[in-house]
């Protein structure tokens, strides 16, 4: 075999490694969009081929599962969830950006820190807290919670972008005798805003997703969507055309905002671990 | 106003949230840690001290359901951690080179990680399910044997099956990471390696993976802390089971603090969990830093 044979052979052997990566990585997600399609009969037979049926679709809405509520909260934590973290956090990352405090890496380590904080640690004193203070099965609880995941990332991300921003614009303004808080609304803010919106993005992909503080917290009125996939259980098992169809209204939205973030996707999710 | 009161105001709110929601709770966990409370007395829990070490180690004298989830938990990241890191090493390699084909695959790998972990249990608990899973379907033609194989209901097949859920689920994210490492070494010592006569094998071990060890060593740290609570996905896919078999530490606790209502045992055991994470913690945070 020549050398420029066997280079086309190994090209050819890596296009195929390739492939079988992505079907790997397609299969649970297109079984969960074929099977929404499908009468839960249709599904014990396996057939790929049937009349799609958008019924399941109408059901999950219906009592007792009633997703629409749960569509409701998940989408009202999430995005309250997002507009009280990112104001707060793109403050303390513009000064953790442009200047030097007292304490600021310790700061920034605990911040870091309490990303990685399990969240069955954290949840057990907010059981207690919320069942004293009757916000157990509430929103604003879950709001609250919601904020020590997101807060951390928010920070980091931000504070990244405004990392990138050069500080000679902001000079020239405060030479001109623009203020300092003039300069962050009319300078920082513009040029930093495709940050925040992807900060936001992320965070808003982060609290829909999450799972073990509705779990514990919740139970009825405040259910968010990831729980409410427990419900569909019928008593022959696992009503897995209403899972799925659920599975989708789940999954698609966050699927369109991670694409539209995707250039910054990985850089969030590190926040700067990997330059 | 001067900037030096500025900069402290602006962060100020951002510190109170911080050591609100986790601050606060880590600290108050500890507190619990040292009672025997339970969720079960009404309002608020009846708490007596106890030596705090007596709680601690009430969960390696007593509770056989603490040590089997520890070695669940060390077993499960020893095995996701290996195989996540060395498959998206291998994949990030195949993708590395860029172009069209490529560029868009890896945008594809951000699907499944804006995927809930929750939904990604449920779909594993689809695909394995011995009656019409596609899993059973599939390799129930090819390989007879695997034919009827009741995935969930064997202790190693169902922790085989966890960890397989957790592996797809995290492979696309560190693939990219690790291309984003990938692209940083440089590239024309590879080709004066070529020129040279090294040969792919050689180029790799000696110029690309000495360069990519910062990189990995961040994967490899953020992976094992995920790895060690993970619980989501467990949840929904086998809930622990059958028996114990994939019950880790976040769900023992989970558990032990809200089934039984041992909230002070379950707090102990919580933090017995965080000491192995806050030295992971850090040696992220040293290579967070270590640029500035």
């Amino acid at each position: 075999m020549t050398g420029a044979q066997r280079k086309r052979l190994f090209g050819a052997l890596q296009v195929v490694l390739i492939l079988v990566a992505i079907a790997i990585m397609l299969v649970p997600i297109a079984l969960i969009f074929l099977a929404a399609f499908k009468t839960l009969r249709n599904i014990y037979t396996l057939n790929l081929f049937v009349t799609p049926t958008l019924e399941n679709f109408v059901t999950v809405f219906e009592q007792p599962y009633d997703l629409g509520a749960k569509l409701w909260n998940s989408t009202l934590v999430a995005t309250v969830t997002v507009a009280l973290a990112i104001p707060v956090a793109t403050m303390a990352a513009y000064s953790f950006s442009r200047f030097r405090l007292t304490g600021e890496t310790t700061m920034l380590v605990i911040i870091l820190a309490t990303q990685f904080v399990p969240a069955v640690v954290i949840v057990l004193p907010f059981f207690v807290m919320f069942r004293d203070l009757g916000l157990l099965d509430t929103r604003i609880g879950l709001i609250a919670v919601n904020l020590a995941i997101v807060m951390p990332f928010a920070i980091w991300m931000i504070k990244g972008f405004i990392d990138g921003i050069p500080i000679d614009t902001e000079e020239a303004a405060m030479v001109d005798g623009a203020s300092r808080l003039r300069v962050i609304r009319d300078v920082v803010l513009p040029m930093a805003a495709p940050g925040l919106l992807t900060a936001g993005i992320f965070c808003f992909i982060i609290a829909w997703n999450e799972f073990l503080f509705a779990l514990i917290l919740t139970n009825k009125d405040a259910v968010t969507l990831p729980i409410g996939l427990a419900l569909f259980k019928g008593e022959e098992g696992d009503l897995w055309n209403l899972l799925s169809a659920a599975g989708i209204i789940i999954m698609v939205p966050m699927f369109v905002l991670a694409l539209a973030i995707r250039k910054y996707f990985v850089q969030g999710m590190t926040m700067g671990a990997v330059r | 106003m001067r900037d030096n009161t500025l900069k402290y105001l602006l962060v100020a709110p951002a510190v109170v949230v911080v050591l609100a929601t986790a601050i606060w709770p880590l600290w108050e966990s500890l507190r619990l840690s040292a009672t025997n409370g339970r969720l079960s007395r009404p309002g608020s829990m009846q708490q007596y001290m106890e030596p705090l070490w007596d709680q601690y180690t009430w969960a390696f004298r007593y509770e056989p359901a603490f040590w089997n989830s520890v070695q669940v938990t060390a077993i499960y990241t020893v095995t996701t951690v290996a195989l996540t890191t060395g498959l998206a090493l291998g994949l990030a390699l195949l993708l590395a080179p860029g172009g069209k084909f490529r560029s868009g695959v890896q945008t594809l790998l951000i699907l499944p990680f804006a995927m809930s972990p929750a939904l990604i249990g449920v779909s594993f608990r689809f695909m394995f399910n011995p009656e019409f899973g596609l899993f059973d379907a599939f390799f129930g033609t090819l390989f007879p044997w695997l034919a009827d194989v009741s995935w969930l209901a064997d202790p190693v097949l169902a922790f085989a099956v966890c960890v397989k859920a957790d592996v797809w689920g995290w492979i696309p994210f560190l693939t990219l990471v690790l291309i984003g490492g990938l692209a940083s070494v440089p590239q024309d010592t590879i080709e004066a390696a070529q020129v040279d006569g090294a040969s792919g094998w050689r180029v790799f071990k000696d110029i690309t993976l000495p360069q990519l060890v910062p990189v990995l060593a961040v994967v490899i740290i953020l992976k094992s802390i995920f790895s060690l609570k993970a619980f989501d996905q467990i949840f929904m896919l086998t809930n622990g089971g059958p028996g114990d078999a994939t019950q880790t530490l976040s769900h023992n606790i989970y558990f032990a603090g809200m089934k039984y209502g041992q909230i002070g045992y379950a707090a102990a055991v919580a933090w017995l969990m965080v000491i192995p994470m806050i030295a992971l913690i850090f040696a992220h945070a040293k290579f967070v830093f270590r640029t500035d």
